[in-house]
């Protein structure tokens, strides 16, 4: 209906365009005719100018240069745009239009300068989102007579967002990397020789942003703050104020080896070593009569890159280093060496898929000796997990979280060590999620 | 007491400003009038922008209370960067209660509570098909959160109430395009700490199985307001105990004049708790008035 609505309002456009015998709508501007009377100007330009290979329509016939095409084609962003006027017409009454014109093909793309309804009729709202246009009131009548066509369209959009044939923008990537995110999941537990508790949900929480930056090697920083998972049924709470790391891609390797058997050859090595650091991390974990509180003062720990993606925001990477403890619950300071795997990946060019792991060890060293468990503890945590933004409301995507998760750890008093399993599905609001730094122009998908 | 307060409100407010008139931007003549000196004065008011003092007095469980406020309010309003849409934003900083006097004194103050509403003129959800699919919501989407609520009630002995953190993802049918009129119900979690006269500290969380309702309209001048909230849900404490709270308060004001361009309005109001307030989770209804100041509030 559209499609058809807007094709009408074209020709009648069109139409227009053939004759000045046209009586022009009152308060209107019609091509081929300025405030100085351009349509005079042109003409006597078009009588002076050479004739060229392609030879030049002249203003009154103009049948045929409406050339609509399917999929609509979409103005690019990253091209000039002119804001121009033509004749109104009963779907376009404001005769306010986006156009841009390619010189090779002689294809002019137009878009209405406002929101169609569903009828594909002009509404008072502007478009949304549009680049900067340059007023040009008689460049249509000038490409008219120069023979090009002219292509209704959809207008531009910036990267990460979507235009309708409505012209209603949309966000349509999503970087969840930076975003306020606020859920809820159903996380059942299952612990060795225990049975299942189902009654087990979690709460979570956080604020994520990343950060480029790098003067000699490309650096992405990851900020985190207040991430919190709060469980309930089997309660334990997990929650850090700060956490920073950082990815590189070296752009001088670490080691350059060269080959001497056959035609030397050199190798680079290079070594993409970054840093992760926590501080003030809380967790509070209650099984049977016991509980444990535990809190990270701060965490220094290396990471080296085993892969990245071009943009760093992906990887997997080996990450160790020590952390200052405070036992709250036995009144002890440790230190805690932990090694880990873990990896980060988006899936897609949207941003709609995640894929997370992570397998963590850590032992508790210079603890005091506590009764029911041993002189140096241990745990060991895994996890993998999928998020995918199932939609997004007014630009504010809602995903699907699930996760699987395995601890063992023998640093509970009085309870015995075994593998705890919990699956968790559940849904995340996110807030902020800006369209990705390498987001592609919806012309260009 | 009632008098004290007024008086010493009215004692607060800063001098006049014949000779500040100068250098203050320019007011639409809609905000302002002439006097017979032709010297403007300004007669529209923002009651979200301003340096809150009040006194009043309620009555509850029958006795006659004085009461005492106090707070800083904002409410902002800006276009977000990342996706180029209005957020109209509330602020209210240290907004705080005192019940002074020896029958009933206490106190409940909040830290900061916020609510931050994003307008979209046409809402929608977006399906992320191949060729995505808009459907039509027609929501405004507000995030509210409250941080640092306390509630102290001496007389009801050692102890007290905090509630450490809530958020509520709230649906606005109304979209307006003004701060001053809203409409937002949804889910709501929220975790406080309740401290017994033992010593004994009790977590209590509410994981969205809350809901939260908050209303309210302002006339473009602030002459009239009225205002309207209510949660109510199960809260569970860590040890599995599970109750259904309630909580709803409602509010219209007029101001009444203006003392030296610092407007004083009258607020009427009324609350209702129902197994929730106090250190023993009591059920209590609340009525009084209120004479509040809100300073550097004329726009």
């Amino acid at each position: 209906m559209i499609i058809k609505a807007a094709a009408l309002g074209c020709a009648l456009l069109l139409s227009k365009l053939e004759g000045q015998e046209v009586a022009p709508q009152p308060g209107t501007q019609q091509v081929g005719e300025s405030a100085t009377d351009n349509s005079t100007e042109q003409g006597r330009q078009g009588e002076g100018q050479p004739q060229t290979s392609s030879p030049t329509r002249s203003g009154s016939d103009l049948t045929g240069l409406l050339t609509p095409e399917e999929p609509r084609p979409s103005l690019r962003y990253d091209q000039p745009i002119l804001c121009t006027r033509l004749p109104p017409t009963q779907e376009v009454p404001s005769g306010e239009y986006r156009m841009q014109c390619d010189p090779v093909t002689r294809r002019c793309l137009i878009a209405p300068s406002h929101e169609l309804d569903g009828d594909g009729v002009e509404i008072d709202r502007p478009l949304l989102r549009t680049s900067d246009c340059e007023r040009a009131e008689a460049s249509a009548n000038v490409r008219v007579q120069e023979g090009y066509r002219f292509v209704p369209a959809i207008a531009e959009s910036p990267p990460g967002w979507y235009r309708d044939e409505q012209g209603r923008v949309m966000q349509f990537n999503f970087d969840l990397h930076r975003r306020i995110y606020l859920g809820g999941a159903w996380a059942p537990l299952f612990r060795g020789g225990e049975g299942l508790t189902r009654d087990r949900v979690r709460v979570d929480f956080g604020i994520q942003a990343e950060i480029p930056g790098g003067d000699e090697d490309q650096r992405l920083n990851r900020i985190t703050l207040l991430e919190t998972e709060l469980y309930l049924g089997e309660p334990s709470l997990d929650i850090a104020l700060l956490r920073y790391d950082f990815s590189v891609e070296r752009k001088v390797p670490l080691f350059r080896i060269t080959t001497f058997f056959g035609e030397p050859r050199r190798f680079d090595i290079g070594l993409n070593l970054g840093a992760w650091m926590e501080a003030l991390h809380q967790e509070t974990i209650e099984r049977g009569d016991s509980e444990l509180s535990l809190l990270t003062w701060a965490a220094v720990h290396g990471t080296l890159d085993l892969w990245h993606s071009q943009d760093l925001v992906s990887y997997v990477r080996l990450r160790a280093g020590p952390a200052i403890e405070r036992d709250r619950t036995h009144g002890l300071n440790t230190l805690v060496p932990t090694a880990a795997l873990e990896g980060d990946l988006t899936l897609d060019m949207d941003g709609f898929h995640h894929l997370f792991f992570a397998a963590e060890g850590e032992k508790v060293l210079l603890a005091d000796t506590v009764e029911g468990r041993p002189q140096s503890p241990e745990r060991l945590k895994i996890r993998a997990g999928y998020e995918l933004i199932l939609l997004a409301i007014n630009d504010q995507p809602v995903s699907l979280v699930v996760d699987g998760r395995g601890t063992w750890r023998n640093d509970i008093p009085r309870v015995a060590a075994k593998w705890e399993w919990s699956a968790n599905a559940g849904l995340r609001v996110s807030l902020w999620a800006p369209a990705r730094r390498n987001a592609p122009l919806a012309s260009a998908r | 007491m009632l008098s004290l307060g007024l008086a010493a409100l009215l004692f607060a407010l800063p001098p006049g400003t014949e000779g500040a008139a100068a250098s203050e931007p320019p007011r639409t003549d809609d905000c302002a009038a002439m006097d017979e000196a032709g010297e403007p004065f300004p007669i529209c008011f923002d009651p979200g922008n301003a340096l809150l003092l009040g006194t009043g007095v309620q009555v509850r469980d029958g006795l006659a209370l004085p009461t005492l406020q106090a707070g800083i309010l904002l409410r902002t309003e800006r276009t977000s960067k990342s996706k180029g849409l209005l957020w109209f934003n509330t602020h209210r900083i240290l907004v705080t209660e005192a019940t002074p006097g020896t029958a009933r004194r206490g106190l409940t103050t909040t830290l900061y509570e916020g609510t931050f509403r994003r307008h979209l003129e046409e809402g929608f959800i977006l399906i992320p098909t191949s060729r995505p699919i808009r459907i039509p919501f027609p929501f405004d989407v507000t995030l509210a959160v409250r941080a640092g609520h306390l509630e102290r009630r001496v007389w009801e002995g050692p102890g007290l109430t905090v509630e450490t953190g809530r958020a509520a993802l709230l649906l606005d049918p109304i979209r307006s395009v003004s701060g001053r009129l809203w409409l937002g119900f949804g889910p709501a979690a929220s975790h406080s700490l309740r401290r017994a006269p033992d010593g004994q500290l009790t977590h209590e969380l509410s994981p969205f199985t809350s809901a939260l309702l908050d209303t309210g309209y302002e006339t473009a001048d602030g002459w009239w307001t009225v205002r309207a909230s209510a949660l109510a849900g199960w809260i569970n404490s860590f040890a599995g105990e599970r109750r259904f709270r309630v909580r709803a308060d409602a509010s219209v004001e007029r101001i009444l004049f203006a003392l030296n361009d610092q407007p004083l309005w009258l607020q009427l109001h009324g609350s209702h708790a129902y197994k929730d307030v106090g250190l023993a989770r009591r059920t209590e209804w609340t009525a009084g008035a209120r004479l509040l100041v809100r300073t550097f509030s004329s726009l």
